[in-house]
């Protein structure tokens, strides 16, 4: 009886006490890959507590979700009708979500708070479908990460500047010290497994480097041009020659351990070098691309989805503004050691923390001058049929020893089809 | 001698449950009310978890959808999948490399199977470590060992190019996992690696169920080893043959995560399996009603396989 009575006093009181607990705190559901990642993850870990800090009834469940499979987990989220509040989305996979409808305008909230994105770096790649569709969170271009002391040991004493002088670096520095038929250290390094956009990037930065584009300002498919080819047969060469680890994986780990003497990279390589051995990492040095205009682009937005309830959707927006504050942007350029897409975002204390600040900015002017991205202006909607079908064929060329204006006719004609 | 004149002691009535709605489930008549009743719990689970999506898989493939939601109904019924994807060269390429594949790996994961039992089922010396070295390769989680098997097989720094190359197997590297045909054997290797042991423990448990008898008899007729196991083994192990053979087939056709892991169905296509092709028609190109298609021809397909093996060795399983 007595057991009845308190299981009853309980189980009111519950009744009573959990309205109010719920009427007390607001969760925000936010998924990323980057959630615990030396730099990146740390300035959202500080931007959350910040928020939190300044809204103590609302939380944010801060969840990380590995990139492989993300944006599978992302549909899955946001066709249940259970998309996260804060969305967090690559530039290159966005569109899809937008082209579904499933993303927010968020024209009327920039208008509402005032906020100013002009100079804003990158921005214009979240305008789809005459609507701003997301924030840009990374504006970036390639620099080169190259060990000093093995260019040293083939005689090169400056890192190259040129195409030609890379190529020859390249050979220079494709060692097999003991003679036993294994190189030993190959000159750089290209993806060359799973036929995806790491072929078709990785591509791009010689393309780039010959005047070429897989399309143009206009969207019209431009593989099949001389500088196009020019392009993919520079690639080609480091590839014939052996310049480049055959099994084109890992290559960021190769060249911390040194088997890789020059890599081309976004500014996220210098999480990579952060882990090197104290052994190699005195000879890790950074320069600008040899290749001109750099590969660069947009990485990752923020944005809303369409169908969170308004009183999220105005918190979540908040989060937006806290990330996207001058306060957090110049803190972005610090941890993340990559300059922030506001303008004005990197501040003396990141020149101090990050030593190569002058060399990203650089190249990320000279990406954006030359009006660069990653995912090709006029297939951005079939950007991962694209990369598949021109990574499977460059794949051919280079298994079949087909000729390079041949396989670039059909990648040409293949994409315009996609178009 | 019973006196039968006596009165029968008068006992209580025995007094009965109401049970479930006023129905004894008690009481023999309603036994099989009782049966039902309790296989309901997993009845509605299965159709909860399998059939259902079973179900709604092969409605959205009759319909032209990019995403699936719940709303994919209110388009129209359409053929458009599965014309396009009969017409498809990408989905005969899938079914040859899964036909090869099935073929290949399934042979010699029971060959090698077979031997690795027939091995360990003899009396020697560290017996019992060689058993566990055997069933090893089957407990490593799946993704965990191909991701292993990367760094083993990478053509710049692996220690297998580099072991071939030391013993002059090779005289140069080979790009395992960047050429059609290396890139399938690499696969092969790793399935056969990751699906021999299940094989293996399910015919050492036959091997040790054969009575000794068999052999001794044999022998005692003259019969060689090699009769022996023609005419003794092979036959009593028939049973647990069959049912590793049905098993095996089915995880070779479905299995994704290996492949995925170690060469994402390239390079150009080589390793291309109904799966892979389905997971990136659904969650690469976004064309969920042409992914759907693709699996309910794959799930045709299993479905025809299965019952042409269960019916081949149903002799011997049942």
């Amino acid at each position: 009886m007595k057991l009845s009575k308190t299981l009853a006093a309980l189980l009111l009181a519950g009744i009573v006490a959990l309205p109010g607990l719920a009427a007390a705190e607001t969760r925000l559901n936010f998924v990323s890959w980057q959630k615990g990642e030396k730099g990146y993850g740390d300035w959202w870990q500080a931007v959350i507590d910040e928020f939190e800090t300044t809204h103590p009834d609302v939380k944010i469940d801060f969840t990380l979700m590995p990139r492989d499979g993300y944006s599978d987990a992302m549909i899955t989220q946001f066709a249940a009708g259970s998309a996260p509040d804060i969305v967090h989305l690559t530039s290159f996979e966005y569109v899809t979500f937008a082209e579904n409808g499933w993303l927010e305008d968020l024209g009327p909230w920039i208008e509402k708070s005032g906020m100013d994105l002009n100079g804003w770096a990158g921005q214009s790649v979240c305008e789809w479908d005459g609507k701003t569709q997301c924030i840009m969170m990374l504006y970036f271009g390639y620099i080169m990460a190259y060990n000093e002391q093995i260019l040293a040991e083939a005689g090169i004493t400056e890192p190259p500047k040129t195409w030609e002088e890379f190529l020859a670096a390249a050979r220079a520095t494709t060692i097999d010290r003991d003679g036993d038929g294994i190189k030993d250290v190959y000159g750089t390094g290209v993806h060359m497994v799973s036929a995806n956009s790491g072929w078709t990037n990785d591509m791009l930065i010689y393309v780039l480097s010959a005047g070429g584009r897989w399309t143009n300002n206009e969207g019209k498919v431009t593989i099949n041009t001389p500088e196009t080819i020019e392009g993919i047969n520079r690639w080609r060469t480091l590839v014939d020659e052996g310049l480049v680890p055959p099994g084109g994986a890992e290559l960021d780990q190769l060249f911390i351990e040194g088997k890789v003497a020059m890599r081309l990279n976004g500014p996220w390589i210098n999480a990579f070098l952060q882990k090197a051995d104290p052994a190699i990492q005195p000879h890790l040095k950074y320069a600008a691309s040899p290749m001109q205009p750099p590969l660069g682009g947009a990485s990752n937005v923020l944005t809303l989805a369409a169908e969170t309830p308004q009183e999220k959707k105005e918190l979540a927006w908040e989060f937006i503004q806290l990330a996207t504050s001058q306060k957090f942007q110049e803190l972005y350029s610090e941890l993340g050691a990559s300059p922030a897409p506001r303008p004005g975002a990197v501040g003396p204390a990141s020149f101090e923390k990050v030593p190569h600040m002058q060399l990203l900015i650089d190249a990320t002017n000279a990406a954006s001058a030359a009006g660069v991205d990653r995912m090709p202006k006029g297939l951005e909607a079939q950007n991962n049929e694209f990369t598949k079908l021109a990574a499977e064929q460059f794949q051919r060329m280079i298994i079949e020893k087909l000729p390079t204006e041949a396989v670039a006719a059909t990648v040409q004609a293949e994409a315009e089809a996609l178009q | 001698m019973t006196d039968l004149t006596q009165p029968r002691p008068v006992t209580a009535p025995v007094r009965r449950s109401s049970g479930l709605f006023g129905i004894d489930l008690a009481s023999p008549r309603h036994a099989r009310k009782l049966g039902y009743l309790l296989l309901l719990p997993a009845v509605l689970l299965i159709l909860g978890i399998l059939v259902y999506p079973m179900l709604l898989a092969i409605e959205i493939s009759f319909h032209d959808v990019k995403f699936a939601t719940l709303s994919f109904g209110a388009s129209e019924y359409t053929l458009k999948n599965y014309v396009k994807l009969f017409a498809s060269s990408d989905f005969w390429n899938a079914i040859g490399v899964s036909a090869k594949l099935l073929v290949v790996v399934t042979s010699i994961s029971m060959l090698v199977g077979l031997g690795a039992a027939l091995l360990v089922n003899q009396q020697f010396r560290g017996r019992g470590v060689a058993r566990m070295l055997i069933a090893l390769p089957w407990a490593i989680p799946e993704v965990v060992a191909v991701i292993t098997w990367l760094w083993i097989l990478d053509a710049s720094f692996g220690v297998l190019n580099w072991m071939l190359l030391k013993l002059g197997v090779i005289g140069l590297p080979i790009s395992w996992l960047n050429q059609p045909l290396p890139a399938f054997s690499a696969v092969t290797m790793v399935m056969v690696w990751k699906g021999f042991p299940f094989i293996s423990i399910m015919i050492l448990a036959g091997l040790q169920s054969i009575p000794e008898e068999y052999y001794q008899a044999a022998r005692v007729d003259g019969a060689n080893v090699w009769k022996r196991f023609i005419w003794i083994t092979l036959p009593c192990l028939m049973p647990v043959l069959g049912v590793s053979l049905v098993l095996t087939v089915l995880w070779v056709f479905r299995d994704f995560s290996i492949i995925n892991v170690l060469t994402g169905g390239g390079p150009v296509g080589a390793t291309e399996t109904l799966a892979i092709m389905t997971y990136e028609e659904a969650f690469s190109f976004f064309r969920m009603g042409y992914a759907s298609a693709l699996g309910v021809v794959t799930l045709v397909i299993c479905a025809l396989i299965s019952a042409f093996l269960v019916k081949k060795t149903s002799h011997a399983v049942f």
